[in-house]
């Protein structure tokens, strides 16, 4: 299977590319990027070959593109894609507008390729047995959930993530959609409402937001929040965390998905103490069952919907904190 | 100084013994529950009285650590005997009753410590002064968590009498989340509840202050049997302090998993002194010295304030505001 990468604009395409080289049986054909900056690093940096334009890479027809540009420019990206017949993974926002999740829905529609959203989470052994141990009842009712994804800004890796017109937003959309899909995924469930704070208390020198607390009610009457801040300083001892504590009538559990690592001292490295993770990276199975569903012509296991409701409670979680009220996620069209 | 514990319960117990390791001698003792008393009294060793007025003629300082609900008329009686009044927390159950308790205090000349004791504690204190010395920065950020299991005593389960968890236990760092950046613009809360019978509570609540800043604070009584857990983490754009109750403490202890748990959560296991004793010694030489105490009564009626506006929010899912 011949996979081509569509823009390194995104810090997770450096990972992807490792895992897809994993893979056996898949060729990674490239990458394509209109920054020739960026093009000529990580075309050296990973033996990789470089396309100046995505149509470029295109003309290659690969079977399935990777799409890891800023979230406002998956759309054009997809639109590209899908008209080459490239199935597509797609990082995460999947979009900044609905107007744009919609277009990329209707173009792959049309185009019959397959589109699966970027959340590793839901591949994540600790995740699975917590959704497992909720759905079979053993926490018995679930009352409450608790949800932390914080991290560094950041900015100091891909300034696009602290620009508005690029990102969509700050904070809030790139980290809310984890904590949504997962709260979905684990319950079965849409978000019924959303009431949100967000802010930018961290850093004056961006245009968008760089902390955000929302308070979720689940249709199931669960009620679920996320802190989706960049709280964590650039010094901490790792990107930051995926934390949720689900508290069910019978027990509690509590989720830290990276909790796995060894603490590292290092004379040498950029970060002297580190939080080294020693589990395997969620990002490996994810792309591994996106090959996986492309070779077996299977809708993928993370869907266009999945990404697109995910957005949708992010999207609401910024016209609540705008106009103070609880906002239903699927009421933004 | 004489004091007499009003309340031979779970938290007059905690005080009695903070007492002894203070060296304060000769403690008196009231409740309403002749049975409870004379264990207490016994146990504790403390003069029991049955009479409530007899009990104020003969101390210097009353000590009120009966339910909620008796707060206010206990603590009226001692100031009208003209006692000095050592108040568990929450002060009362509305801010009415609350100001009709400081007014009693002022109007007899006599003094009123609530006891907050969470600005007792060495690590919320440490934390404090970080901030208080800008060594965070602007404060961004700060979550609270507070999640027990829910206490034995029939009362705290009746929000008539103890005011619900966000007035019973969320106040602890909801006068925390005060003390740290003041009174906050707006609360918005959610509550999650149990089956009746269950008795589990759970309330999570955002503040948000004009500058941008946010507290998210968790609260709760619905953790299983023997869990209490308590964190702090606040965010600045200069700084983080991150600190939780699962973390090593200097001394901690193993005991066989199926021993029956206490009745109600205390978190002060492993610490070098117990804040209750802090707390309760700042009181005593407060009271004799005449200095201002930690933590000024007023302080106490805006934490409680700050608490009922979480609990409306909580149950009509709406932003309330409070400044
Ligand atoms: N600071 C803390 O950490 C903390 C912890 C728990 C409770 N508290 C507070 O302490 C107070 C007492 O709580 P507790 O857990 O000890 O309750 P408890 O039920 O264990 O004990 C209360 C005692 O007061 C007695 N009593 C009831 N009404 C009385 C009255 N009118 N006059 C005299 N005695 C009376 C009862 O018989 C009982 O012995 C409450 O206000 C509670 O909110 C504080």
């Amino acid at each position: 299977m011949r996979i081509g990468i569509m823009s390194f604009a995104h810090l997770h395409a450096e990972g992807y590319v490792q895992n897809l080289r994993r893979i056996p049986g898949v060729e990674v054909i490239g990458f394509s990027d209109t920054d020739s900056e960026r093009g000529r690093r990580f075309s050296q940096a990973y033996g990789l070959r470089w396309f100046w334009t995505h149509e470029d890479l295109l003309a290659e027809r690969p079977d399935a593109v990777i799409v890891t540009s800023e979230n406002a420019r998956h759309r054009e990206l997809v639109e590209l894609a899908a008209q080459a017949g490239a199935h597509v993974l797609c990082e995460k926002p999947i979009a900044t507008t609905v107007e744009d999740a919609l277009a990329m829905k209707a173009v792959v529609e049309e185009a019959g390729v397959r589109f699966m959203t970027a959340f590793p989470m839901r591949f994540s052994p600790a995740l699975q047995t917590a959704r497992e141990m909720v759905q079979s009842g053993e926490l018995g009712s679930v009352l409450a959930v608790v949800g932390v994804n914080h991290s560094e800004n950041p900015k100091h890796h891909r300034a696009w993530f602290a620009q508005k017109d690029l990102a969509g937003g700050g904070a809030v959309i790139d980290h809310t959609v984890h904590l949504a899909d997962l709260y979905r995924w684990i319950f079965d469930c849409e978000v019924a409402d959303v009431y949100a704070e967000v802010s930018n208390p961290f850093d004056p020198e961006v245009d968008t937001d760089t902390a955000g607390v929302l308070q979720l009610r689940l249709q199931n009457g669960v009620a679920a929040s996320i802190d989706a801040s960049w709280s964590r300083p650039a010094e901490y001892p790792r990107w930051g965390h995926l934390k949720m504590e689900i508290l069910g009538e019978k027990g509690a559990l509590l989720v830290d998905a990276f909790a796995g690592h060894l603490n590292v001292w290092r004379k040498t490295a950029g970060r002297s103490y580190e939080w080294l993770g020693y589990h395997p990276d969620p990002n490996q199975a994810m792309i591994r069952a996106f090959v996986k569903s492309v070779a077996a012509k299977k809708e993928p296991s993370v869907t266009w919907r999945d990404g697109f409701e995910a957005m949708r409670v992010a999207l609401a979680a910024y016209v609540s904190a705008s106009e103070k009220r609880r906002v239903d996620p699927t009421m933004l069209r | 100084m004489r004091v007499g514990i009003v309340g031979a319960g779970t938290m007059g117990r905690v005080h009695a013994a903070a007492y002894r390791r203070i060296g304060v001698e000769g403690l008196a003792a009231y409740d309403v529950d002749p049975v409870k008393l004379a264990d207490f009294a016994s146990e504790e060793g403390a003069e029991p009285f049955t009479d409530y007025p007899k009990m104020l003629a003969e101390v210097d300082v009353v000590d009120v650590c009966a339910p909620t609900f008796a707060h206010q008329q206990l603590a009226e009686q001692a100031f009208a005997a003209g006692r000095d009044v050592i108040l568990e927390k929450p002060l009362a159950l509305s801010v009415a009753q609350g100001e009709q308790i400081l007014r009693a205090a002022r109007e007899s000349g006599r003094r009123l410590f609530v006891a907050m004791v969470v600005r007792f504690f060495p690590q919320y204190r440490r934390a404090r002064e970080l901030v208080s010395r800008g060594e965070l920065g602007r404060i961004g950020v700060v979550r609270l968590k507070r999640v027990s299991f829910p206490p034995a005593a029939a009362w705290f389960r009746d929000p008539a009498k103890s005011g619900g968890m966000p007035v019973d236990l969320m106040i602890h760092d909801l006068d925390y989340a005060r003390w740290l950046l003041g009174g906050p613009r707006r609360v918005f809360a959610r509550m999650s509840r149990g089956d009746r019978a269950s008795a589990l509570e759970h309330v999570q609540a955002t503040l948000a202050y004009d500058d941008g800043a946010m507290v998210f604070v968790e609260g709760g009584w619905a953790y299983p049997p023997g869990y209490f857990r308590t964190s702090l983490d606040i965010a600045g754009d200069k700084g983080l302090i991150e600190w939780s109750s699962d973390q090593p403490v200097p001394l901690d202890t193993l005991l066989p998993k199926d021993a029956p748990p206490p009745k109600l959560g205390l978190p002060m296991a492993g610490l070098e002194e117990n804040p209750y004793e802090t707390e309760l010694r700042h009181a005593l030489s407060a009271f004799d010295s005449g200095e201002p105490f930690a933590v000024a009564p007023q302080e106490a009626l805006e934490a409680l304030r700050l608490a009922i506006a979480v609990r409306e929010s909580a149950l009509s899912e709406s932003v309330v505001e409070v400044a």
